[in-house]
């Protein structure tokens, strides 16, 4: 893990200029929430990191994460620092296949135990024995224990490995679980959830673990703060919107041409913590918000359920269908039993008092 | 509260007991009164309207939701007196009254049933809650309750930092999230006006069939005994 200087070297191998690098420690400060005045500190810091281990597995995933943080339009520092340099072992960008792979796989895991960082993308199946996902001969339930469970700490990259994520929604076909829900006893667990996590966020963790030596706070479902501490809703540039109660009635409407909020399309943000409106998505490029689609709430836990239909504030009543109107069934629940409890009263309080006449007495309540 | 219908009678007189103790009128109207802002800016925060004019001059969202957070202290503070009131209160006001848990209470509860059924003619007499209604309450308690749950759930994301209300982020993920709290949170209210309304029509038809001025009682406090001889006439 003692390799000083390496950040360097491959900064320059690259051709990465300094201005270029300093301007990434301002970006990664922010995202942190550190002051400006840190960045030339963390720059230092970055510089004098060790070369820490990675070892990237995947489960039941679509390879989102991957791409995503693949994909990055200018993908210099951050790609360095976690493609070029750290990764020991990743199944989509490896060159090394079959047999040679996981022999490298379970050396890393041998030299390095309780060093390494283990990044999981993907659910892990627990049904039929694991065998929904197997790998070299291994279900993903075996490898996700030996690997995260000898791990210096494990980012569940994404919101399959942080909560299942899609191939967990109902019915949950495989038995597909978390990687915390996963590997008993996991240590320094840390969720990055989001479908898929942003490569920002990524990059900004592994930076903040590298400079701080430790790893940041979290929240009540493990969630960096630093990430994860506002709702959507708070940050978002249609708020003003919100609050004047002005807001997109149709897709493509008047409102929606004037960017207004999205709340009544089912706009999720309000439920929903991460950062997007902040650091926003492929390179600061925009974010579902800002070219007027509403947020689905994917950093959330078990989104898929919760969070659909996506289109709608909220969801229907059981039994009534998905899509059915909350308010239209409390209406017509609240008028029914109202209209019961009428009739049966009128009926009650008549048939009392004609068996009160026919017995010739006074009507009930007065005395006899 | 203590209106001139109090003072009707002299307090001794025959017939008139003192039920509802003030505390118990003073809570019970303004829980009435806060949920009823509850429920409007509630409906709107669920399911606004858009607001014309420049956004600059508008803050419709802003002032509901405000309105909601001040009528949710009232209702908060209300119900928690009136629930502290069960265990210091007079016998009336006590829990065990929502349950028919001793002998009487149930017999009450038997009979007050079989009246409701139309298997007898006369309403039985109880001096103070109609043992079948008290299990309408047990429901209208129980709901406010999940409100006060959900909406503190719900207020604590919202609530700044530094604020107290934070710590009621523990009640978010026991809720199943945010999403489902906002829905339980939306749905109780159709559950709660379902069972106002009832509570309602059951004290007007009460007040009706018995004359015993039930309506009149959780303004005044005092209700009248009107059939002392319920249980000589019991023919059910
Ligand atoms: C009988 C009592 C109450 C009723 C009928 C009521 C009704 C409602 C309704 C219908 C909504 C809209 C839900 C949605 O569809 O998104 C709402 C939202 C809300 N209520 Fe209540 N509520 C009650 C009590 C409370 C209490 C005690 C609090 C505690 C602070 C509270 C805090 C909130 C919050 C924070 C929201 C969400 C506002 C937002 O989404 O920005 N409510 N309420
Ligand atoms: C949000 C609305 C309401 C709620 C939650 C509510 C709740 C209650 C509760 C819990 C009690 C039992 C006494 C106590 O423990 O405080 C009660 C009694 C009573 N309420 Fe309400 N109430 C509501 C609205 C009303 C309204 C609008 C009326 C007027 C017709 C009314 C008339 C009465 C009467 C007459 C009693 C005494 C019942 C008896 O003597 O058995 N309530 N209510
Ligand atoms: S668009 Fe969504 S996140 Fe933005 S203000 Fe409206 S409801 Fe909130
Ligand atoms: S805006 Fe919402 S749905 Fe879109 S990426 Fe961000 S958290 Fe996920």
């Amino acid at each position: 893990m003692t390799e000083q200087g390496w950040l360097e070297r491959e900064l320059k191998a690259h051709g990465v200029s300094r201005r270029e690098f300093v301007k990434f420690c301002a970006t990664m400060a922010a995202i942190l929430a550190l002051p400006q005045t840190v960045a030339e500190n963390l720059a230092e810091a970055i510089e004098k990191a060790d070369k820490p281990t990675l070892i990237w597995l995947e489960f039941q995933d679509c390879a989102g994460n991957t791409e995503s943080f693949l994909r990055a339009s200018r993908p210099t520092v951050a790609e360095i620092i976690l493609e070029k340099v750290s990764l020991d072992y990743h199944e989509t960008v490896m060159a090394a296949a079959g047999h040679q792979a996981e022999a490298a796989l379970s050396k890393t895991v041998k030299d390095y135990a309780g060093k390494y960082i283990a990044m999981v993308e993907g659910s892990i199946p627990t049904g039929a024995d694991g065998a929904y996902c197997t790998i070299g001969g291994k279900s993903a339930l075996q490898i996700a224990r030996e690997v995260c469970g000898a791990a210096a700490a494990t980012v569940a990259v994404g919101t399959c490995a942080a909560f299942g994520g899609i191939p967990a929604a109902r019915p949950n076909p495989t038995g597909a679980v978390a990687v915390g829900d996963a590997v008993p006893g996991i240590k320094n667990l840390i969720n990055l959830s989001a479908c898929p996590a942003n490569a920002e966020n990524i990059t900004a963790l592994l930076v903040y673990y590298l400079t701080m030596k430790q790893w940041p706070p979290l929240d009540q479902y493990r969630r960096p703060l630093f990430a994860y501490g506002k709702l959507i809703h708070d940050n978002c540039e249609r708020r003003a919107y919100f609050d004047a109660g002005q807001y997109v009635e149709a897709w493509g409407d008047e409102a929606h041409r004037h960017g207004r909020c999205l709340y009544k399309l089912g706009c999720k943000g309000p439920v929903t913590f991460q950062n997007c409106p902040v650091i926003q998505w492929n390179q600061g490029t925009n974010w579902p918000i800002g070219c007027g689609h509403p947020c689905l709430g994917c950093a959330e836990p078990n989104f898929w359920d919760r969070m659909t239909p996506f289109y709608r504030h909220l969801e229907g009543v059981p039994g009534f269908g998905l899509g059915s109107n909350v308010d239209r069934v409390g209406i017509g629940l609240a008028a029914g039993v109202a209209g019961a409890f009428a009739i049966h009263g009128v009926a009650r309080v008549v048939s009392a008092r004609r068996a009160a006449r026919a017995d010739g007495e006074k009507p009930e309540g007065e005395s006899q | 509260m203590n209106d001139a219908s109090a003072r009707r009678l002299p307090e001794s007189a025959p017939g008139r007991v003192y039920v509802w103790e003030l505390p118990v009128r003073v809570t019970h109207w303004a829980i009435f009164l806060s949920v009823v802002v509850l429920c409007v800016t509630g409906t709107y925060i669920g399911r606004p309207f858009s607001a014309g004019g420049a956004t600059t001059d508008r803050f419709v969202m802003g002032i509901m939701k405000v309105v909601h957070f001040y009528a949710a202290i009232v209702f908060d503070v209300a119900l928690a007196a009136r629930i502290g009131w069960m265990f210091f209160g007079n016998r009336y006001a006590c829990w065990d009254q929502f349950i028919p848990l001793t002998r009487e209470r149930w017999r009450g509860f038997v009979k007050t049933t079989k009246f409701y059924c139309f298997l007898r003619h006369s309403f039985p007499e109880t001096i103070g809650l109609n043992p079948m209604l008290g299990l309408l309450f047990v429901g209208i308690f129980a709901l406010e309750l999940l409100m006060a749950a959900t909406g503190f759930a719900l207020y604590s994301v919202l609530a700044p930092i530094g604020s107290p209300m934070r710590v009621f982020r523990f009640l978010v993920p026991i809720l199943g999230g945010l999403q489902d709290a906002r829905w339980t949170h939306h749905v109780g209210m159709w559950l709660l006006i379902t069972l106002v309304l009832a509570h309602i029509i059951a004290v007007v038809v009460i007040s009706v069939a018995q004359r015993s001025d039930m309506i009149g009682s959780i303004f005044s406090g005092y209700k009248l005994i009107v059939d002392r001889q319920d249980g000589e006439r019991d023919n059910g």
